[in-house]
């Protein structure tokens, strides 16, 4: 009897730290970043301290680069926001929409699972913290960025005197890989084990985003040469929209590529058939779990509630959000503003127009 | 031109000199691709929408600051604005060139900016047809982080604005940015400041349909591009390099020019000239741009660039008529007239060009000539004019070239019936042409080759470890070879000491001596036509 309690003691014991190793395994929460507003980093200059032990979710390695680089946090809680907001648009049809929690774990239990959409949130995400900085650079509100000589990441191009600045989409691209991650770096699980396997899986998927931001920022030239021709000519990098960079991810969700650890410790596909993936396609470890009903344990938060379109033959049609549960049709006012007069800032003029719309709920 | 040098040359001092002219043009190459930067650098800027709070915004002009210790009021974007109903004429975008922690440099050479909007599609507030956009821009500068700034410039400017929405108009693509063209807006012939500054806004009037329908401007972004200090110092290094030894070998063969007894020929002439326009490329007057505010280098050295290549392409001209062999006389600048109006003419264009766009910008900076309807109709016009010129030049040229090729092969054939002396003045005709003509093409090829891989290539290559600069290499590699086709060609055809065919007619010099006057004053013109038609006749007669 003694033994057998023992045992059971044993394995709840053993259950506790499985979970709780797992729970450290995916708390990817920087993300948390973009839930509570940071304050104007500019407030915490002098004391370094503060802002860096009050943020939530960072990991060691994290916290050290928010105390050297103080002024990106901002930015990269924005980049948080935009990588969320980019994943909910592409998601906004889907029975899993992206939708997010609370503020410490952002998106819940959902992302302990290595699937596809987890790939895609990583992936999203990273993306949004390049296109953040980056951007953040352009404006010149970040002091390290680009052309300082002074704690500014390896590798940059020589003096600004003698040649210039390097491109800021590079130094977004530099630093998100460094702050994003720094959390999955640190880590030191044995060679093949799960976690080892997600471990590989985040850093593939957040390269595979980063990659989406500087592969879609597109080439744009002058020439400046003698009376206008191009013997001089000069390029740079400009950033793709955002939204195209959701799209190309969303492709790549699509055509994510199923893997497993091998022995060596590596990741390789499940089905040899098909090509094996490069550094800019997305991959998973984990079947997605069943999106359909709310499930405390995987955190599925189920359909029921959600908008459908009646007509519809695709994901957002009644029959396979509800996944065969039916719909609850609903007559409501939609007010919507009309006839509007614009200027390019901050003055419009609309008419409010309502009409009666049929709008149908999943059960 | 009686025996110029390359003919007299032995053929192993002719080798050595071409070795000699080819490492200096691999030493000029890799002056660039190792030593010098990129010779421009872009830098990336976004506008902070910066809000002016107080009415007299026209008055007394404010300075807003996008960062450092005065910052302005922000806005992050423009719901922002519209929740605190905020004016559109109270928006002012600044930029602080350079970016933080940097400062601008005289080095720097120029300053062009180019501005570019990210607007957003929206349905019911589309961009119209035509629209242009009217912009209200200040430039400032101050040469230290604390003093005021001081306005250099202050203009409204019209941009036509050219975007397209590739995806579908429909609700769902709202948000997504329109495809714009990027609108010239900027150009400083000089850097003497350390920091710039520039407000610009976009005012509204609803009555004189200022700045209407011009869409949902989410941001306003520029890119300076400027010359990268490093590339300026190797440049005039290069230059003060070269000024010394072309003007040397100038002098050296206007000496010998001076020295014979007859006086010089047209073609002396033009490579004289040739010579001097080359000097006046290379004189480094640049360095003074260094120490004062000079805003007129940068057409002052368009003018220059014109000049020379003005002088290069009549020089073919010359060239290759001199060498005609068809018995006329030329040796007058007259006679060419033809040939150089193109040359001219399209120049002229170009120059005219040239003014209107860098001349007027020396007063007004934010001038563009492609602004305007009328202005880019003008300039496509000038432009498509000196296009016209360039193929008429070509195809007289090319012409040319085959006329004197044909001759040439007409010559061959009668070259062993005679006499010695004449046949060595023709053959000495053929070679100098010959060689010209070949070192020429080697110089054009070289050119258009490495203009093309400065195109394609993406302006670096890695290589054994080292980041070559291939435009650079470009630059400098184009400019050397230049200038040893330039010294090269007043070297070698220069009039030799030596007597024309000397060496090979020494055995029979005492009997042929006669023959031997006649045939110098055949070349040199003066009163050659006798000699000439003497032999036209006798080829007639056969």
């Amino acid at each position: 009897m003694d033994v057998r309690m023992n045992q059971g003691h044993l394995l709840l014991a053993v259950t506790l730290i499985v979970c709780n190793s797992q729970l450290l395994v995916v708390a990817n929460s920087w993300w948390s970043l973009a839930m509570n507003p940071i304050q104007r980093p500019e407030m915490y200059i002098i004391g370094a301290q503060p802002l860096c032990s009050q943020l939530t979710g960072l990991s060691q390695g994290q916290r050290k680069l928010c105390q050297l680089y103080q002024d990106h946090m901002v930015y990269i809680g924005e980049g948080a926001k935009t990588g969320i907001k980019e994943c909910q648009y592409q998601f906004r049809q889907r029975r899993w929409n992206c939708s997010t929690v609370d503020n410490t774990s952002v998106f819940g239990r959902v992302m302990h699972i290595g699937s596809r959409e987890t790939a895609f949130t990583y992936a999203v995400s990273a993306a949004g913290v390049v296109n953040a900085v980056s951007r953040a650079c352009r404006e010149g509100e970040l002091s390290t960025c680009g052309c300082s000589r002074a704690a500014r990441p390896r590798d940059l191009p020589r003096d600004w005197l003698w040649g210039g600045c390097g491109d800021n989409v590079n130094y977004g691209y530099r630093f998100a890989r460094e702050f994003v991650d720094a959390r999955e770096r640190e880590k030191n699980y044995p060679r093949g084990s799960v976690e080892h396997a997600r471990t590989l899986m985040n850093l593939q998927n957040n390269e595979a985003g980063r990659m989406a931001v500087y592969n879609l920022a597109n080439v744009a030239c002058k020439c400046h040469g003698v009376s206008g021709s191009c013997s001089l000519k000069t390029c740079w990098l400009q950033l793709a929209d955002f939204r195209r960079v959701g799209e190309f991810l969303k492709e790549k969700y699509d055509s994510a590529a199923a893997m497993r650890i091998n022995r060596r410790g590596k990741l390789e596909l499940v089905n040899n058939r098909f090509n094996p993936p490069t550094g800019e396609d997305l991959v998973y470890i984990d079947p997605s779990p069943d999106y359909c009903l709310r499930n405390e344990t995987t955190g599925s938060l189920g359909t029921q509630g959600r908008l459908c379109n009646k007509t519809s033959e695709g994901m957002d049609g009644c029959e396979l959000m509800c996944c065969g549960r039916g719909y609850d049709q609903f007559k409501t006012y939609k007010h919507e503003r009309c006839h509007c007069k614009f200027h390019w800032c901050c003055y419009v003029k609309c008419k409010r127009c309502t009409s009666l719309v049929d709008q149908f709920v999943c059960k | 031109m009686a025996g110029a040098i390359i003919e007299n040359m032995s053929t192993k001092k002719l080798v050595i000199l071409g070795v000699i002219l080819m490492l200096f043009q691999a030493f000029s190459f890799m002056v660039g691709g190792l030593i010098a930067p990129s010779p421009t650098a872009a830098v990336s800027y976004l506008a902070t929408k910066c809000v002016d709070n107080e009415k007299t915004h026209h008055k007394n002009p404010k300075w807003f600051t996008p960062w450092g210790p005065d910052q302005c009021s922000k806005i992050k974007d423009f719901d922002e604005a519209m929740v605190k109903k905020i004016e559109a004429n109270n928006i002012v975008f600044a930029i602080h060139i350079p970016p933080p922690n940097t400062e601008m440099s005289t080095w720097f050479q120029f300053l062009l900016l180019i501005l570019h909007f990210d607007i957003a599609f929206k349905i019911q507030n589309q961009i119209a047809d035509g629209a242009s956009i009217t912009i209200d821009v200040r430039l400032a500068y101050r040469d230290d982080k604390l003093s005021e700034w001081t306005q250099m410039a202050h203009s409204v400017e019209q941009r036509k604005l050219s975007c397209n929405f590739t995806a579908a108009k429909t609700i769902e693509n709202e948000g997504r940015l329109y495809d714009c063209d990027l609108l010239p807006f900027m150009e400083l012939g000089s850097v003497a400041h350390k920091y710039y500054l520039l407000n610009v806004r976009l005012p509204v009037n609803e009555r004189k349909k200022v700045n209407i329908g011009i869409g949902e401007i989410n941001d306003m972004r520029l890119v300076g591009i400027h010359q990268n200090g490093g590339f300026t110092k190797v440049w005039f290094a290069m230059k003060t390099f070269l000024t010394p030894s072309v003007l040397i070998i100038m002098i050296w063969y206007w000496k010998r020019i001076t020295q014979m007894t007859r006086p010089p020929v047209l073609l002396e002439k033009v490579i004289f000239a040739l010579g001097i326009s080359m000097t006046f490329i290379n004189i480094p007057v640049e360095w003074f741009s260094v120490g004062f505010d000079w805003t007129w280098m940068l057409l002052f050295g368009d003018i220059r660039q014109g000049i020379f290549y003005a002088m290069l392409l009549s020089f073919w001209i010359i060239f290759c008529g001199e060498h005609l062999m068809d018995q006329t006389e030329r040796n007058r600048f007259s006679v060419y007239w033809k040939q150089v109006i193109p040359i001219v003419f399209g120049s002229f264009c170009l120059f005219i060009f040239d003014m209107c766009e860098r001349g007027v910008q020396l007063k007004n900076p934010f001038y563009s000539i492609w602004a305007s309807d009328v202005g880019t109709e003008l300039a496509m016009a000038f432009i498509i004019v000196a296009g016209i010129c360039a193929c008429l030049y070509f195809l007289f040229l090319c012409f040319m070239v085959f006329q004197v090729f044909r001759n040439i092969s007409g010559k061959r054939s009668c070259l062993p019936a005679m006499t010695k002396a004449r046949r060595l003045h023709y053959e000495g005709l053929i070679f100098r042409f010959k060689f010209l003509m070949l070192v020429t093409l080697a110089c054009a090829a070289m050119t258009v080759i490495f203009f093309i891989i400065s195109q394609v290539s993406e302006g670096h290559w890695l290589w054994g470890g080292h980041t070559v600069q291939v435009n650079s290499a470009f630059f400098t590699g184009i400019y050397g070879m230049w200038n040893l086709y330039v010294f090269a060609l007043m070297f070698l055809y220069a009039p030799s000491h030596k007597r024309y065919g000397d060496e090979q007619s020494s055995a029979d010099q005492a009997g042929n001596s006669g023959e031997d006057t006649q045939l110098t004053t055949t070349i040199t013109h003066v009163d050659g036509p006798t000699e000439i038609y003497k032999m036209t006749g006798k080829e007639a007669q056969e």
